[in-house]
């Protein structure tokens, strides 16, 4: 099986995070790193060559800060890596992101194609979906696990609730990996060396006409949320008020 | 060989990759150090005995440099010789451009009429030490050394006195032990030189003394510098400013200053350093630098600016009667693991620098040579160095300040006439924590003003702003010998020091199940200072690297 895993750096988790001037992002002087669920993509993506063989490609969508993923990647057993690299990566929407993707993965045929199931910064969700829509291939979110058939692979999607769902799905097809399906293993020191000899390929954004102008989503603003506290007095018979507060907890504050 | 109490590591083969050099941090030392042997590597041709591919650096940080924090102002004698052609594209934030030094009060701040020799910075510049090591780091790593970063050294190998390698940490252990699914084994790293360049009290740099019995003439004693960078309006404070003072918040008997770098026209970098051989065992330096901030002149500075970092670090202050032996069979010490540190004018990265670049030096000469390299070798060319000649004038300085700030600076201004003799031909010192007196003895302890959130902050809050990070299911990497002492003795004679000593508040005296308070250990807060490791009354605190990758990120420090 041939495999592009599709791996996104992002402000690390406990970075101390502050608007930047302009309230349209955050202060880039955070450190990155790998966004988690795409971390769970490539561990799957490597059980899956162990098991079945193939390859293993990562690709990431960032500035020259990005490579950082890729080198991790190749150190964790990726056979190659391409870098889309551009300054102005960080300001695409999940669609210019998936146009990017697109456009640098032309011929390659990959039998599956992951990334995680959300990022840690942007939290869209969505490149997996919009890739699989415009490289016209079927696709399948939250993925707790997969497994080879006959005809392509079996999928199990988390739902809500505790519920699960199985789907089989001809490949190739883009699959998005929920977090936590699996222990992430480490880059053995081996590793690491060994990944320096790696072929990692780059692609200028400029060059394959990906820009911000793609977009179709934007950010007006980013703050954090003022704090703020309010009181209301239910007034009635006791029952009326109890029938008031079951309300606001069922609609307010969402509890029941 | 794990010589140090704690859990036993999981009873596995280790895998085995040889490299000529293993350095150990990639500090400054340690990268000038790298850099140094590829320079020399590329000037031999054909005929090196070393390749780069046969160099090694491990760090434990995430990245290069994440554990890296200094004030800092460098003076750049070392860079300058390790790279003729700086400053080039060097990330060197500003050139000082203007100095002064304080004495404060607690409600004034009186400006000394010129600024002590020691203390002048012309042609020196301020810089984020986290950002010049991760450019040097790179240029390492483009002359084809492998760093291997999320990694620590554990142990030493070692062969009767004889070093042989390092063994680096095990992956994927949990809280008992155990090894887990994703269980990696550390590797051993045979080598022929092993050059530690862990910073202060490295825990393979104490294996090393304790085995070896290494020591010094005086007892090493450190400082515990705690910093903030902050964001303040604009025209608060000009960038290249460097500011210094003594005195308040700290008492006359005790040592230590704080500072002011302004970074650039809106950041300035601030701390306060508090030598850890104070008496009173309640005395907290975090504490201390957020009352630090409360002075009227640092207040006017900060009011209106957001804290952006923070960070804590220990500073080797013996000076050259405390460095121990520097090299041996097999080994080398450099940096801060080996003491080269000037302690009057508070600076150690051009010392540090210097030192890889002699120890490098050292090691090709003998590897040229096809022999082991000579202990005898890397001393003489230490003595032949300007480190010597730096660090001999200051020889003193330091002891010098054990009866308090007067006294110190008188003796200071004997040493400056005599060549840095003073009195004595050599001023003694004790360990630092031998200088802690019971709580029997003292009177009220030191009152710190309340964190207001705003200019001063509690030890979480400020934690939180270091980006430290550990993963959770490990063991503990702060072994403590024996938790009785703790409950009782501890507790009785001192009150628990390591409560207040620690800048990230790991150490917490809990109530226990049994009603007795208990010692809780937050390891996951630690910051990677050693304070613990070096404060501690009794010795009972070893600290050993956690996981690879752990710690603090000291973006921008």
């Amino acid at each position: 099986m041939k495999i592009l895993v599709c791996l996104k750096q992002v402000p690390a988790k406990d970075a101390p995070i502050k608007v930047a001037a302009g309230e349209m992002w955050i202060r880039e002087d955070v450190t990155y790193e790998v966004n988690e669920p795409d971390a769970y993509a490539l561990e799957e993506a490597l059980r899956q060559k162990e098991a079945h063989g193939g390859e293993v490609v990562a690709l990431t969508v960032g500035p020259a800060r990005a490579a950082q993923v890729l080198r991790e990647a190749l150190a964790k057993g990726a056979d190659r890596a391409v870098h889309v690299e551009g300054e102005a990566a960080a300001q695409l929407d999940c669609f210019a992101t998936a146009e990017a993707i697109a456009r640098a993965i032309p011929g390659e045929h990959f039998d599956l194609i992951f990334t995680g199931l959300q990022s840690d910064d942007y939290g869209f969700a969505q490149v997996g979906v919009v890739l699989a829509e415009l490289l016209g291939l079927p696709h399948a979110t939250i993925i707790m696990h997969l497994e080879p058939t006959a005809t392509g692979i079996r999928v199990k999607r988390e739902l809500e609730g505790g519920y699960f769902q199985n789907v089989d799905l001809p490949t190739p097809a883009v699959l998005t990996i929920q977090s936590g399906i699996s222990k992430l293993r480490y880059a053995t020191l081996m590793g690491i060396k060994a990944a320096k000899s790696k072929p990692l390929t780059r692609h200028s954004l400029e060059e394959m006409g990906v820009t911000p102008r793609l977009n179709r989503q934007t950010i007006t603003r980013l703050y954090v949320p003022a704090r703020s506290k309010k009181t209301e007095m239910l007034t009635g018979t006791a029952k009326e008020v109890a029938a008031q507060l079951v309300e606001h907890l069922k609609n307010d504050a969402r509890v029941l | 060989m794990r010589p140090f109490p704690g859990i036993e590591p999981p009873a596995v083969d280790h895998p085995v990759m040889e490299a000529d050099v293993v350095i150990v941090g990639a500090g400054p030392a340690g990268l000038a150090c790298a850099l140094r042997l590829t320079q020399l590597i590329a000037a031999a041709g054909a005929a090196s005995p070393l390749q780069p591919d046969q160099i090694v650096v491990l760090e434990k940080g995430r990245e290069i440099g994440a554990h890296l924090l200094s004030g800092a102002v460098l003076d750049p004698r070392a860079l300058r010789e390790l790279l003729p052609d700086f400053p080039a594209d060097a990330p060197l934030e500003v050139p000082v451009v203007d100095e002064a030094a304080f004495l404060f009060t607690e409600r004034r701040a009186w400006k000394f009429p010129f600024t002590p020799a020691p203390l002048r910075n012309h042609g020196n510049y301020v810089v984020s030490l986290n950002r010049l090591m991760r450019w040097l780091g790179a240029k390492v790593e483009a002359a084809g050394v492998t760093v291997f970063t999320s990694v620590a050294g554990t142990a030493l190998l070692m062969e009767g006195e004889q070093v042989q390698g390092v063994r680096t940490d095990d992956k994927g252990v949990d809280r008992e032990g155990k090894a887990q699914s994703n269980f990696e084994p550390g590797y051993d790293l045979k080598s022929k030189m092993v050059v530690l360049a862990e910073g202060p009290r490295g825990s393979l740099t104490k294996q090393l003394s304790l085995g070896l019995g290494l020591a010094g003439e005086n007892s090493q004693v450190y400082a515990l510098g705690v910093k903030e960078i902050w964001e303040v309006p604009e025209g608060r404070f000009p960038a290249g400013r460097v500011y210094h003072t003594m005195g308040w918040p700290l008492p006359l008997t005790m040592y230590g200053g704080g500072w002011i770098y302004g970074l650039s026209a809106r950041q300035v970098s601030l701390g306060l350093v508090t030598g850890l051989e104070y008496h009173d065992p309640r005395t907290d330096p975090h504490h201390l630098f957020q009352q630090f901030k409360t002075h009227p002149f640092v207040r006017e500075v900060l009011t209106g600016g957001e804290m952006l970092r923070y960070g804590a670090k220990t500073i080797p202050m013996g000076g050259w009667f405390a460095m121990p032996p520097a090299s041996g069979a097999g080994w080398l010490m450099v940096g801060d693991a080996g003491g080269f540190l000037n302690s009057q004018r508070l600076k150690g990265i051009h010392l540090a620098m210097k030192s890889g670049m002699l120890a490098a030096e050292t090691i090709f000469a003998a590897l040229q040579a096809g022999q082991p390299a000579r202990p005898a070798d890397y001393t003489q060319r230490i003595a032949a160095s300007w480190i010597r000649a730096e660090m001999w004038k200051v020889r003193n300085f330091h002891q010098g300040f054990a009866g308090g700030l007067i006294p110190g600076l008188l003796h200071g201004a004997l040493q400056q006439l005599s060549g840095g003799r003073g009195l004595w031909t050599r001023y003694g010192a004790e360990e630092g924590h031998a200088r802690l007196v019971q709580l029997a003895h003292l009177g009220p302890g030191p009152k710190y003003p309340k964190p207001d959130g705003q200019l001063s902050f509690d030890k979480v809050a400020d934690v939180y702003h270091s980006g430290t990070r550990h993963v959770e299911d490990q063991p503990s990497h702060l072994h403590v010998a024996d938790l009785d002492i703790c409950q009782d003795r501890c507790r009785r004679e001192y009150g628990n020091p390591c409560q207040h000593f620690c800048p990230a508040q790991v150490y917490e005296m809990v109530e226990g199940e049994d009603g007795r308070p208990r010692l809780q250990v937050n390891a996951s807060n630690c910051v990677h200072c050693k304070t613990c490791d070096i404060m501690d009354p009794y010795g009972i605190i070893t600290w050993v690297p956690p996981e690879g990758g752990g710690g603090p990120n000291y973006d921008g420090m």
